[in-house]
């Protein structure tokens, strides 16, 4: 019974990552498409790494960087609100 | 069209499914048959899934995480067309903590340009027309209405 409960957690915990993952993933894709729309370069800053969405480097043209708080931040935000929304449902649940 | 039967919930399935496909096999094959069974599934799984406390809240985490995607990308949107028009960084920040910065031209680029491009600069970079971003905007902030109202509404489909 124990193990199985955690190997309940453990899947719960790995699925809650995932979709983290895939949300993150998201906003990346968007940001990109929307970067190439509006014309202004992509600077994404996580862990000393760059990595740049741009055009034309010759062409002058704004540019947005997402520093390595925003980068954590989107995270956190993400998995906060999946959380608060579930929390919030689960307090809130009744038998239908 | 009875492989449609295929989508709905096993429970369902178990109590109704032979039922469901005798029905669907004599009636034709039309589209709207397709329609009424898709629809009818997406019920059903609704059915499931509010009955269940921990896949209410799944279903909860879910629908949380989109309306978080939604947020960040028109936070995102709205730092470039709150800095358009600016040479100056604009910054997107919390207290000591910077998420984004927005720079009208890239600094470097514009001091290694002579005195007529940067004027020629400047007026690329001012004359930037806005409203794609606030048509981007509109788009998200529309989606983010519909992404909210979703559970709602499908707690009104019968």
């Amino acid at each position: 019974m124990r193990v199985r409960k955690v190997t309940a957690a453990v899947s719960a915990l790995l699925l809650i990552a995932l979709t983290v993952a895939v949300a993150e993933a998201a906003i990346f894709a968007l940001l990109t498409v929307f970067s190439s729309i509006l014309r202004v370069y992509l600077v994404v800053e996580l862990a000393d790494r760059y990595l740049l969405v741009n055009q034309a480097l010759w062409v002058p043209m704004p540019h947005v960087s997402v520093h390595e708080a925003g980068t954590v931040g989107s995270g956190l935000v993400t998995f906060g609100c999946g959380l608060g929304a579930a929390a919030w449902r689960y307090r809130r649940w009744r038998p239908a | 069209m009875s492989w449609l039967v295929r989508l709905y919930p096993r429970s369902w399935r178990r109590r109704y499914g032979a039922e469901m496909e005798d029905l669907v096999q004599v009636m034709p094959g039309r589209l709207s048959v397709a329609l009424d069974l898709l629809i009818g599934a997406a019920i059903a799984y609704r059915d499931v899934i509010r009955r269940d406390r921990v896949l209410s809240a799944a279903g909860a985490y879910l629908h949380g995480v989109c309306v978080a995607v939604l947020l960040q990308a028109i936070a995102f949107v709205s730092l470039i067309l709150a800095g358009q028009g600016s040479s100056d960084p604009t910054d997107f920040r919390l207290g000591p903590l910077v998420f984004a910065t927005m720079v009208g031209l890239p600094q470097v680029i514009y001091a290694q340009l002579g005195e007529s491009l940067q004027a020629q600069a400047s007026i690329l970079v001012l004359s930037r027309a806005w409203w794609p971003e606030a048509v981007l905007l509109t788009l998200l902030v529309f989606a983010l209405a519909i992404v909210i109202a979703t559970p709602r509404l499908l707690r009104r489909l019968r």
